[in-house]
């Protein structure tokens, strides 16, 4: 089994220490500072968030997503054929991103995560996975204002992020997350996401996780283990019918399971106990040493402190784990 | 409310807080100042909101909320069960305060009372009650302690219920319960925020209101016209009165408070764009059933920027209730 963080990390720390990241932000906005400056800024903080994870004692972690506006903008805005308009709820929390707009062909431009990626590996002990926006996702989230249909979008944008998958493949990374939460509000989209899967890990070489969150995956499952990923990540508290689906459908003997198991969006601290009755039930139905134990979803919900905590118990878990199979 | 005229000009609750307060606040969090010297000057800031609304010429006035921060961490801070977690990202660079549940959530007294009738005491007009609702309170809270956001959200509404009752044996003849939370899921729980709001405004004599903004309120209407309240408060000017189409296939029962401003923009909007947005809403709105108000609360905009949106709106009316009585009001 291992531990591993599956998103993004708060870029501030909690009060009354100061929010460098914020005041630089609001610096930037203000013309007070320079791109670059601001960027040495989101290096500091991105080297925080990896220590955290660190510190915490996971196997696995990610540069918690510091330089990341929201999970659209951040790619959009390097790509070609998108504008960036107004704000919208992200799923069903609190959290607002800036709508990408496709005004015309969307295409890749440049690498997007690439040299994000390298600076977290060169500041990590730890192996770090790069996270991508899932093209069905990203599309989901925008607006369409230039295909005749979704599924074109769709499959444009599976056909452009391929391309940063590649671009990804020359560092060679232990595993490339492909996040694709909103698959699960839209079943009915199951041979459109399909395709898209297949156009998106066409001759990708790293292994790929899948990962979904603020639901579960009834009637998904199955065909998400049939498609070439090498993880599947499933959020049992938002979904907690996720249990049902596993127990009923059964998880590849091949593939890793992404285990989002403590709440991501919520401070109140699993017990050791708790979780390890979890990954008891687990068990039944997937070998732990395919597990990849993990939050719910990015932690960005969270204070810092609460975020830790939630690292910590990650670790924790793991180690009572490993007493009590031994 | 028959002493009001056609066409009431309101707004959402919140104004920008002049610097001295804004500064005053800041030496409160890091202990330079007293309670008491805080509390004058929030006093004095109301009192000059509450100037501000009369020479305006604003029909239901509110009390600016000079004391509050958060909208919701307000509440959280003045009731029973609630820790302050910490600062939490919405977008951007804007964080807010995130209250935690630690335990069974009630009023220790009445919240926001003695605000009301200070507000009150100032001026003739009607000042407004006003009070965060259970929903919200519940959404944008960490829940430590109840075992479903269902329990918590109907502790709250006894609560906020028990705070409306108090506000009204105070004298407020309006009540308004904001709910930007309550389309966060719009079809597992909206059923739960109404049940909420039915407790909250049960037995009320006072005019009641809510206010919703952001997000899709197409997904919950006309669902939303089951909500127990007389008024509800929405944002058109900001998407170009598109929800008038929504209104359009299915007729809006209760009284409608117009967002005619951009309480977003810097932009100060002219007269003649909230007398359009007025015209405009007519096509879908009888004239009893239009409040004129902003989209929502102002205090992000700097005073001069909500003086002169607030001088246009009631301008923008004025001009809409003349046009109705000599007859050449046409609804577009």
């Amino acid at each position: 089994m291992r531990t591993t963080h599956v998103g993004s990390y708060p870029k501030i720390p909690d009060l009354p220490a100061p929010g460098r990241w914020r005041t630089a932000a609001e610096k930037l906005q203000r013309g007070e500072i320079t791109r670059e400056e601001f960027r040495r800024v989101e290096d500091e903080v991105t080297r925080e968030a990896i220590a955290d994870q660190v510190e915490a004692g996971l196997d696995m972690v990610t540069d918690g997503q510091i330089r990341w506006e929201d999970g659209q903008t951040y790619f959009a805005r390097r790509m070609s054929g998108f504008s960036i308009d107004g704000l919208q709820r992200w799923f069903d929390t609190n959290v607002y991103y800036r709508q990408p707009v496709a005004e015309g062909p969307v295409a890749w431009r440049e690498a997007i995560t690439v040299e994000d990626y390298r600076f977290a590996r060169a500041h990590s002990p730890k192996p770090v996975r790069p996270v991508v926006t899932g093209p069905y996702t990203l599309a989901r989230l925008s607006q369409n204002r230039y295909y005749r249909s979704f599924g074109e979008f769709v499959l444009a944008l599976a056909r452009a992020l391929n391309q940063e998958l590649h671009a990804l493949d020359a560092e060679a990374p232990p595993l490339v997350q492909v996040d694709e939460p909103a698959i699960l509000h839209h079943r009915e989209d199951l041979p459109l996401f399909r395709e898209a899967t297949a156009a998106l890990l066409e001759g990708v070489r790293s292994p790929v996780a899948l990962y979904t969150y603020f639901g579960d995956a009834r009637g998904l499952l199955s065909a998400f283990a049939e498609m070439p990923f090498h993880a599947v990540g499933l959020d049992f508290v938002a979904g907690p019918r996720n249990w049902e689906v596993l127990e009923a459908e059964g998880f590849p003997a091949d593939r890793r399971l992404g285990f989002g198991i403590l709440d991501a969006r919520n401070t109140r601290l699993e017990t050791v106990d708790e979780v390890l009755r979890a990954l008891d039930r687990l068990s039944r139905v997937v070998s732990l040493d395919r597990v990849d134990l993990g939050p719910s979803a990015g932690l960005e919900f969270l204070p810092r402190r609460a975020a830790k905590a939630k690292l910590v118990r990650l670790a924790e878990v793991k180690r009572a784990a490993l007493e009590v199979t031994r | 409310m028959s002493e009001l005229p056609l066409f009431p000009t309101t707004t959402v609750g919140s104004f920008p807080k002049p610097p001295y307060l804004l500064e005053a606040r800041r030496k409160r969090l890091r202990g330079q100042i007293e309670p008491e010297e805080l509390r004058k000057l929030e006093e004095q800031a109301t009192r000059e909101w509450i100037q501000r609304q009369e020479e305006l010429g604003l029909d239901v006035l509110v009390d600016g909320e000079m004391y509050r921060g958060d909208m919701v961490a307000y509440f959280a801070d003045e009731m029973e069960g609630f820790a302050i977690a910490g600062l939490v990202r919405s977008y951007g660079n804007r964080y807010y305060p995130k209250p935690v549940v630690t335990g069974p959530v009630g009023r220790k007294r009445p919240i926001t009372v003695d605000w009301f009738r200070f507000a009150q005491s100032l001026t003739g007009k009607p000042v407004k009650g006003m009070l965060t609702g259970p929903y919200t309170i519940a959404e944008w809270s960490f829940n430590e302690y109840y075992p479903t956001r269902r329990e918590l959200v109907m502790e709250l509404a006894r609560a906020i219920h028990e705070e409306a009752v108090d506000l009204e044996r105070a004298g407020a003849r309006f009540i308004q319960i904001d709910e930007p939370a309550i389309h966060t899921r719009p079809d597992e729980d909206f059923e739960l925020a109404r049940e909420a709001m039915e407790i909250v405004t049960d037995g009320l004599g006072a005019y009641t209101i809510t206010h919703v903004c952001y997000g899709d309120v197409p997904r919950i209407y006309p669902r939303m016209l089951d909500l127990p309240v007389r008024q509800i408060d929405l944002a058109l000017k900001n998407e170009d009165f598109a929800l008038l189409e929504v209104f359009r296939k299915h007729p809006f029962t209760k009284d409608i408070g117009l967002g005619v401003i951009d309480a977003h923009s810097h932009r100060v909007e002219s007269p003649e764009e909230v007398l359009d947005g007025i015209r405009r809403s007519l096509a879908v709105f009888a004239p009893e059933q239009v409040y004129v108000s902003p989209d929502c609360g102002l205090k992000t905009r700097t005073t001069e920027e909500a003086v002169g949106k607030l001088r246009s709106m009631v301008e923008g009316a004025r001009r809409a209730r003349e046009e109705l009585r000599s007859g050449t009001l046409a609804p577009r």
